[in-house]
């Protein structure tokens, strides 16, 4: 007679069923980066309400009020705060994309071993903190004093955010640069064109998308600097950043402060999703 | 690339020496003399900038800077790491959506998403006043504290760790994963066995640009610690403003040499700064 054996399953041999387990894990994942992704953005959704407040009490919200938005180049220091934040910033991003560019392309052709050595010291500024930065960049401007009287001020901070904004630009350059293939340059050198305007016609149009992404980084790390420009502007020369740490301590700071703050996000993100939208679109003209 | 194109590179090299070498000799200098701001008259060679560090207050402050960073730190990197690999595996192809999402809060002022977190920090803010209106009733209070600044630390940075380790993830090949699951290791085997090593890269970047303006930094802890909680750079911050420059650099070299550090660790893991962005 033969003996009957159960039927093996799956868990005899070793499988475990873990669906359940995962399944549990993904729901749970979610979760956890959706508050993540909120807590990041607590504190604009917090500012964001702030401005609509129509109590310039921080603690109580009174009405709804689009109040500060109208008022908010009424306040002449924060006038002249936001229109300094954004001279310096375009400003040093203009020239920390043209110098970065041209830096990228001297790092790029430089030996192996002398390209990593200048990459090292391009992280100086990267890597460096803030009010050692600041300071150190003090120091210099104080010892150039005496030969440029009158220096702190407008060219200082610019100085100061194109120091800390180039490399940025070098970095996302950089990889571009690698990625581009060689022969291209060596075919516009055989064709007689000349270097420099190889460079124009050849090189910065296949890097281009680097250098956007350089300049996005260099404008964002320059609105939003604090200490750089704390150390490095002269009198009267307030940026945003030095005004609201000013009215922070002061205990006076005005709402309009938080409607242009939230202005400013609103218009930056319509920005970015429109170059995204046309972005695509081109992509899928070029597919055709 | 054209050799002529090198001495483009040059003038950068002077720009560096300039700004970011030179300042350090002279901070160098300075912390031995007893300076009154930059002018050098009726100073002398001492020693007193180091018997200041020995004070009970900078010594507080220098513990609070490694102890607090620390910690806000390796939060930032298990927070951050895990929504890195979430958005790798969410295999979300538009890397400049995933910058925007996390650069977006970048963009308003820090000093003011410091402040507007101080707030929600009080006990009385606006927040629990909406919620008090649908009768939800609750306070945190924790601002002044060192949690509070923990916290805020946290806030801060914590982008600074997604990047550089979604950069690191996404130069990961799928093949790599799909050999391991081929040969058996089960999915989470997979990532610590080869997944995990492969992204060091960006975790050890990625923890470095955490930790150094955590530790660095001044403003949030005095937003957000109110003047209880003291870090090196509030320290360095009222020296230079008291004129005591001296002091102030004998700090600042102090840090130097940690961004030393940290700058030999980068070149080490990643030759050419690629997940530096």
């Amino acid at each position: 007679m033969m003996k009957t054996y159960t039927k093996a399953t799956l868990q005899d041999y070793g499988y475990k069923d873990y669906k359940v387990l995962k399944k549990t894990y993904n729901v749970l994942s979610k979760i956890i980066l959706a508050l993540i992704i909120l807590v990041l953005y607590a504190s604009i959704i917090l500012i964001a309400i702030q401005s609509f407040n129509s109590s310039s009490d921080i603690s109580t919200f009174k009405d709804f009020t689009f109040k500060w938005y109208l008022e908010m180049f009424d306040n002449r220091s924060l006038r002249s705060a936001i229109i300094n934040t954004l001279i310096v910033s375009i400003v040093a991003t203009i020239l920390a994309a043209i110098l970065g560019t041209i830096i990228a392309v001297g790092i790029y052709s430089l030996a192996k071993k002398k390209r990593q050595t200048t990459m090292l010291f391009n992280n100086i500024p990267v890597l460096n903190a803030d009010i050692v930065t600041g300071i150190s960049l003090m120091l210099i401007f104080s010892i150039l004093l005496p030969i440029f009287p009158y220096l702190f001020g407008p060219v200082t901070i610019i100085i100061a955010h194109l120091f800390f904004t180039l490399p940025y630009v070098i970095l996302s350059v950089m990889p571009k640069l690698k990625e581009m293939d060689p022969n291209l340059m060596d075919a516009s050198l055989d064709l007689g064109v000349k270097p420099y305007r190889g460079l124009l016609k050849v090189v910065i149009p296949s890097i281009i998308p680097g250098i956007f992404s350089g300049m996005l980084l260099a404008f964002t790390m320059s609105i939003d600097d604090f200490v750089i420009s704390y150390y490095t502007t002269g009198n009267g020369f307030d940026n945003l950043s030095i005004w609201i740490y000013g009215s922070i301590g002061r205990k006076s700071l005005t709402p309009s402060v938080y409607a242009f703050s939230t202005a400013l996000t609103l218009v930056t993100l319509t920005i970015v999703l429109s170059y995204q939208f046309f972005k695509n679109r081109g992509n899928k003209h070029v597919k055709k | 690339m054209n050799k002529a194109f090198r001495k483009l590179s040059y003038p950068y090299l002077v720009w560096l020496t300039v700004f970011a070498i030179i300042p350090i000799f002279v901070m160098f200098i300075l912390s031995f003399f007893n300076t009154e701001g930059l002018s050098f008259e009726g100073s002398s060679f001492n020693f007193n900038s180091f018997v200041t560090v020995a004070d009970e207050a900078t010594l507080v402050a220098i513990k609070n800077s490694f102890l607090y960073a620390g910690i806000s730190t390796t939060i930032s990197l298990v927070l951050g790491y895990f929504v890195a690999y979430q958005l790798f595996k969410s295999k979300i192809k538009n890397k400049l959506l995933i910058l925007t999402i996390f650069i977006l809060p970048m963009w308003s002022n820090l000093l003011l998403r410091t402040e507007a977190l101080g707030n929600m920090m009080e006990h009385n803010n606006i927040i629990t006043s909406l919620l008090a209106r649908i009768n939800i009733n609750f306070s945190i209070g924790i601002k002044g504290t060192p949690l509070a600044v923990i916290v805020g630390l946290i806030f801060t940075y914590l982008p600074f760790v997604i990047l550089p380790v979604y950069t690191a993830l996404e130069k990961i090949e799928y093949s790599l994963q799909e050999a391991s699951l081929d040969l058996g290791l089960t999915e989470m085997k997979t990532f610590w066995k080869v997944v995990f090593p492969l992204s060091l890269k960006g975790v050890i970047t990625g923890s470095i640009l955490v930790f150094l303006p955590s530790l660095s930094g001044f403003a949030v802890p005095e937003i957000l610690g109110k003047g209880n909680v003291l870090f090196i750079g509030n320290i360095i911050e009222q020296a230079f403003k008291n004129m005591n420059y001296s002091f102030g650099s004998l700090l600042s070299i102090l840090i130097i040499v940690l961004i030393m550090a940290a700058l030999l660790i980068v070149n080490k893991v990643d030759k050419e700064g690629e997940t530096l962005l």
